[in-house]
């Protein structure tokens, strides 16, 4: 009986697909259009799934607790004295301070992004900077040293130069020399980027000796990040203590609500699909109608006619994913995922060049399956039941 | 297969402004292994009447009893499954569809039956060797002949080997060699048992020593039988 059953679906399968290739013109401009739709969809949430594995890696390297003065719900700086009073907080393993904060270039409409650093100049890796990654350095023992990611090297257009200078509030200008420029995985956080000596930074804000912006501290035990965030909570009064969890989490919510905003966007455009599909399965031409006949003279039940519509849609349906799917990957793999980028990474003059490989997901696959096959055969094979009931007379 | 039709009467939109009376208080006894041909001009009630043996339709009042089976109050399923065991139908025009092959069009009554598809080439193979188009069989409808068409009519309505065809104006687009084909194909399937129906207005038909007995429809009554 179960074989039997089977023998009758592969039969009726099999029939499904020889209609594909008899109206192979008028299947293929579905297919296609299809496709588009999918691959739009798909390579939204392979860019999206991208970004955020990407994120999420370059997380891993994020201080474990950042601490923040604040007042009146804004941040302001703090001075250095703050260090001595953390240090001795029982399973913190390091205390840094660090000069934070963005620097508008007037001249390319850039911001860039100032950090400085109390170690730079001791030629030693950048622990604690959310960047687990040191560049070749070349250290001038003279000019101001600066460590730059790859986006302002080219919006200041150096060329093969290495000095370069940046004006500091009063007008007056600083020069500086690169030591060293950030390679292209981790270009996401530091494109924009440029990394001096603590003093240098000051200096360029024109903030006072001791005055930092925030405080970066490494904890012993993962498990204690929590408590002792807790602690300098305590410890630092009108402070802001964020751990490298919620930076984690706004990081996802950020990109689920771009995604999320992009997937109803192109909800859009699947309801546009799904109502084209409805038409043309209800609309049936003579020819089809006439064919429904026979078969139901012949013996189809009115459920072996539906049974056929609806393998007709899974061999559209399945087309159209596999090739929409294969499209979204080539996109992303050989293109960067370039049409949906800039909705994901959000506007900005240095748009971080990182370089995204895709993941395959069963949840996202199942997420484009959802939004396309199962609207598809809804609004196939619900129709269906209304030709599938043309009288079989109606070839007498 | 004996056909038994008792008082039957066919409406279309009965109590509509369009209500036709298509069949008027049928008395019909076909017995099995019998020809008849039902004759009648256009609009006569002929294709109804054959719609209700073949199962296809029901009667709006009165009783279709085939094999002592009563399709009169059957729902459609049934009457699918009536229709796909015991009857095969060959249509004017022959109804095959024209962008398969010849040897598709014969095997679609079996894709719902779960037949396997080497199963299926065979038997169908078989038939159209019996019926000379064999060498045909991957031609599509639309490309082949009159009269192998009606060849492949008759393979299609003989595939489940049914015990009862039923053929509608068979002849109406054939010249007489082919009409005289096809009359000679139906006698070979008499000889084989099976109980036939046809409506044609051809003489050729009416005259053949294959028919048993002719009726003569008019208006949806049955007027004479010859």
């Amino acid at each position: 009986m179960a074989l039997r059953y089977i023998d009758r679906q592969l039969n009726i399968a099999d029939y499904a697909l020889s209609g594909f290739k008899r109206r192979v013109a008028r299947n293929v401009v579905v297919v296609f259009i299809f496709a588009l739709v999918i691959f739009m969809v798909a390579s939204f949430s392979l860019t999206t799934t991208s970004l955020k594995q990407a994120a999420g890696r370059l997380l891993e390297t994020v201080p474990d607790i950042t601490v923040q003065k604040m007042s009146a719900g804004r941040q302001v700086s703090l001075t250095e004295d703050a260090v001595d009073k953390l240090e001795n907080i029982f399973g913190i393993r390091s205390v840094r301070p660090r000069v934070w904060g963005y620097y508008f270039d007037e001249n390319n409409g850039a911001n860039y992004t100032v950090i400085g650093h109390p170690k730079l100049s001791e030629k030693s890796p950048l622990p604690g900077l959310g960047i687990d990654y040191l560049p070749e350095m070349q250290l001038d023992t003279v000019a101001e040293n600066a460590v730059i990611g790859r986006g302002v090297r080219q919006s200041l257009e150096l060329g093969s130069r290495r000095t370069f200078s940046l004006f500091r509030p009063d007008l007056t200008l600083k020069s500086f020399i690169t030591a060293g420029a950030f390679g292209a995985d981790t270009s996401m956080v530091t494109d924009d980027l440029i990394i001096m000596d603590l003093q240098a930074a000051r200096d360029l804000f024109g903030l006072a000796p001791a005055e930092i912006t925030d405080l970066l501290v490494d904890v012993a035990n993962p498990l204690e990040i929590d408590n002792i965030a807790d602690k300098i909570g305590e410890r630092l009064q009108g402070v802001r203590v964020v751990t490298r969890e919620r930076i984690a989490k706004t990081y996802r919510v950020a990109f689920g609500w771009r995604s999320g905003f992009g997937l109803a966007c192109l909800f859009g455009a699947m309801a546009a699909f799904a109502i084209f599909a409805w038409d043309k399965a209800t609309g049936l031409t003579p020819a089809q109608q006439r064919e429904v006949a026979i078969l139901k003279v012949v013996g189809w039940q009115t459920e072996d006619v539906i049974t056929l519509r609806f393998w007709e849609s899974i061999i559209i349906s399945a087309s159209a994913l596999g090739l929409g799917y294969l499209g979204a990957w080539m996109h992303l793999l050989f293109f960067d995922g370039v049409l949906f980028r800039p909705v994901l990474l959000g506007w900005s003059v240095l748009k971080p060049p990182v370089s995204l490989i895709p993941v395959f997901s069963i949840g996202d696959l199942l997420i484009i399956f959802s939004l396309s096959v199962l609207p598809y055969l809804a609004a196939t094979v619900i129709p269906a039941w209304h030709s599938a009931a043309i009288r079989p007379d109606s070839v007498i | 297969m004996k056909i038994e039709l008792k008082a039957v009467e066919k409406y279309y939109n009965r109590g509509g402004s369009n209500q036709v009376h298509a069949l008027r208080g049928i008395d019909l006894t076909i017995d099995a292994n019998e020809t008849i041909c039902i004759h009648g001009p256009s609009g006569s009630g002929k294709s109804t009447l054959l719609s209700i043996l073949g199962g296809i339709i029901g009667p709006t009042i009165g009783s279709a009893v085939v094999g002592g089976k009563k399709l009169a109050r059957l729902p459609d399923r049934f009457l699918t499954l009536y229709r796909r065991e015991h009857i095969g139908f060959i249509f004017q025009r022959f109804q095959l569809i024209p962008e398969l092959s010849v040897l598709e069009n014969v095997t679609l009554p079996l894709l719902p039956l779960g037949v396997r598809p080497a199963q299926q080439k065979k038997r169908a193979m078989e038939l159209l060797e019996k019926l000379e188009i064999d060498h045909r069989s991957d031609f599509p409808a639309a490309e082949i002949s009159g009269g192998e068409l009606q060849r492949a009519a008759v393979a299609r309505a003989l595939i489940n080997d049914p015990s009862i065809i039923i053929a509608d104006e068979p002849t109406a687009h054939l010249d007489t060699r082919l009409s005289e084909d096809f009359l000679s194909i139906m006698s070979d399937l008499k000889k084989l048992g099976k109980t036939i129906v046809i409506a044609s207005h051809d003489p050729l038909v009416s005259e053949s020593p294959v028919v048993d007995r002719c009726l003569y429809l008019r208006d949806g009554a049955l007027a004479a039988a010859f």
